[in-house]
């Protein structure tokens, strides 16, 4: 009987509704309403917890196939990481860099990420959208649709 | 009540709402076309442009996007043979065919045609439903409103592909989100672990363009630069041949009943909470395959099964808003995005939605009978540019998504908390599709969660006698029905499972 990713993904979420369980349980009562705000939180938590429970016991049960090569496509993880690393950077520097700045060096960076440039006219075109995007969404918003967008507070911009 | 929907339609007809509604609707037909970008991630696009316009504007564009894009999806599946979006899954077992067989030309207007006569046939039920639909819905006392979410719930959680188990975690997910912060009768922080940033609660839209938007796009991602993600024999940049509208026309009303079956399919899945358009497309694909004369056909370019999709497809919009009109429920994500939408503008919607906002409310039915010839007209004008459209790339396409999902969360109040809500959620949507958790649920769960805790406690403040969710008559039935869905799933499940062993060699 082994444990395989249901189980573990049920086992974190069953200590995560324990623990929130136990704290809906400290969550003070009040005079007038009959349930306190615990009440509603207790239930969805054990529903929570039950089903959790249930879906590592179904994992230990389960038959599992031997793993072999198998039929499902291949998977670029990679880059999945490194565009989260890119919009993670994006978020931490838009208020720093501003709106402008950050959307040209995100969008640059995350295009050259996805699909490198090799040629010269492929760098100009990645910098015209990069600009573009920028800029149209910085006029479409400011100026027509009255929308603030992030000023950077090392540019001022 | 034609009065208000003629009103409606002078109202629409205006250029501030025309515009958008016509903007909205192209966006949406692109959005559609484009394999990997959904229908709920264009009107998430669109969202952050609708907050400086007027409430109507605003549920114009997104009207005209949902529409858009129900069809818009027809044209990578004659062209590509993969659906532009999930909803136009159906139309690709016969309109690829069709489209390699030398008449791509016939497919594609097949294809909008059938869209245009099915959602406008699904707008007769949209006008005419939904005010007795929310009168009954009027009718209802907190145990009714509780039982009605349970039952949404737990037929979301029951209809998804992957477990029944793995759809109650991700129900139970969306809940507990909306448990964090104040609770909604007394104040007290709720979970907050004595922080700021989570003290007011997580906001709805950004979590909600986190899960989907992000965790599609990441998705989407994975298949980059791999062999098996292209399409293997793309039509992309063909000349449609010569064709008649009228003979396409002629074709579809040749076959009365699929028209008017495919609609009434769509038209039920869209009514029912957090069910998309994929599914109303399959289903109503399967039933002209069951009902033909010439089943043998279908998977070879047979026109039946492209009108029976796309019919199905557009008319399911129209349930979808049913149900949040008359019932201030979700039909899917994209009307979850509206619902949002709704809410930033103080509109409340439910069952008192229609009688408090009659403008907004005929207005919403005159952009979705007119968001139809719109899409036509865009078609026609603009097909040589749709043809090209499918194969704009992802590197390109991600980045500008990307930027507009910020945009939408930054805008909702001007603050980078909404932005880090977003990355947040982004991450958790993105771990949930991994582990096979379904987000239709969690999305549903999200939405009902306050109310269904509202209802819960007024009900209790109203009669303590817990029985009494079960002895009211149609607060009863809810929850009958609802248990029969969770019985039905788990048989299913069972039966799936059992099939299976049989069929296992035995060595």
């Amino acid at each position: 009987m082994s444990i395989g990713r249901d189980g573990i993904a049920g086992l974190v979420l069953l200590a995560i509704s324990l623990i929130l369980l136990v704290k809906s349980f400290q969550l003070p009562s009040l005079p007038i309403v009959p349930v306190g705000p615990g009440f509603y939180p207790a239930i969805v938590l054990s529903l929570m917890a039950a089903a959790s429970a249930l879906l590592v016991l179904q994992d230990l049960l389960r038959r599992r196939a031997p793993a072999g090569v198998g039929d499902a496509p291949r998977r670029n993880y990679r880059l999945v990481v490194i565009a989260f690393a890119i919009v993670g950077a994006y978020v931490v520097l838009l208020p720093l860099l501003g709106f402008r700045v950050a959307t040209v060096l995100f969008v640059g960076a995350l295009q050259a990420a996805l699909d490198r440039p090799r040629t010269v006219r492929q760098w100009v075109v990645l910098a015209v959208i990069a600009l573009g995007t920028a800029a149209v969404s910085y006029f479409a918003f400011e100026r027509y649709l009255l929308v603030l967008l992030p000023r950077g507070a090392w540019t001022g911009f | 009540m034609l009065d208000l929907l003629w009103n409606g339609l002078v109202n629409i007809a205006q250029w501030k709402y025309l515009l958008p509604l016509f903007a909205g609707t192209f966006i949406g037909v692109v959005g559609g076309s484009l394999p990997g970008v959904t229908i709920t991630m264009t009107v998430i696009v669109v969202l952050p442009f609708t907050y400086g316009l007027d409430p109507l504007a605003g549920l114009a564009a997104m009207t005209g996007v949902y529409v858009g894009g129900s069809t818009g999806g027809l044209i990578a599946c004659c062209l590509l043979g993969i659906p532009g979006s999930p909803a136009s899954i159906a139309t690709t077992f016969d309109g690829f065919p069709m489209a390699r067989n030398g008449e791509p030309g016939r497919a594609i207007w097949l294809g909008v045609w059938a869209s245009v006569w099915g959602g406008l046939l699904g707008a007769l039920f949209l006008v005419f439903l939904t005010g007795p639909l929310a009168a009954i819905a009027l009718e209802f006392g907190p145990w009714e409103y509780f039982s009605l979410f349970v039952l949404a719930m737990a037929m979301v959680a029951g209809l998804t592909e992957s477990s029944l188990l793995k759809g109650l975690i991700s129900t139970a997910i969306g809940l507990l989100i909306t448990v964090v912060g104040h609770d909604p009768i007394g104040s007290v922080p709720r979970f907050t672990f004595g922080s700021q940033f989570i003290g007011g609660g997580f906001p709805f839209l950004p979590v909600l363009i986190g899960i989907f938007a992000f965790a599609q796009i990441m998705t989407d991602l994975e298949k980059l630069n791999s062999p098996r993600g292209q399409p293997a024999q793309s039509l992309v940049g063909v000349k449609l041949e010569r064709f008649s509208h009228l003979k396409v026309n002629l074709e579809i009303f040749k076959q009365p009943f699929l028209l008017a079956w495919a609609t009434i399919v769509g038209l039920i899945i869209g009514i029912l909470p957090a069910i998309g358009g994929s599914a109303s497309s399959v289903m109503a694909y399967d039933q002209a395959k069951k009902f033909s004369k010439t089943p043998e056909r279908f998977g070879r370019g047979h026109p039946e099964g492209i009108i029976a999709s796309e019919a199905s497809n557009n008319a399911n919009v129209s349930g979808s808003l049913m149900t949040i009109m008359a019932f201030g429920i979700p039909g899917d994500a994209v009307t979850a995005v509206m619902l949002g939408a709704m809410t930033i503008h103080g509109i409340q919607s439910g069952p008192l939605f229609i009688s408090q906002n009659p403008d907004i409310a005929y207005g919403i039915y005159a952009a979705y009978i007119l968001a139809h010839p719109c899409m036509l007209l865009i078609c026609v004008m603009l097909m040589p540019l749709m043809l090209r459209v499918t194969s704009v790339r992802m590197a390109v396409l991600a980045p500008v998504v990307l930027v507009l999902c910020v945009v939408g969360a930054y805008a909702l109040n001007n603050t980078m908390q909404s932005v880090y809500v977003l990355l947040l959620f982004g991450v958790v949507g993105y771990v949930l599709v991994k582990l096979g958790f379904p987000l239709a649920p969690l999305i549903l769960g999200l939405i009902l969660g306050d109310q269904i805790e509202i209802n819960l406690v007024r009900a209790i403040m109203t009669d303590a006698n817990p029985w009494l969710f079960l002895t009211r008559p149609i607060s009863g039935l809810l929850l009958l029905a609802a248990a029969t869905s969770v019985g039905l799933a788990i048989w299913q499940h069972w039966r799936h499972q059992n099939r299976l062993a049989e069929e296992e060699p035995d060595f």
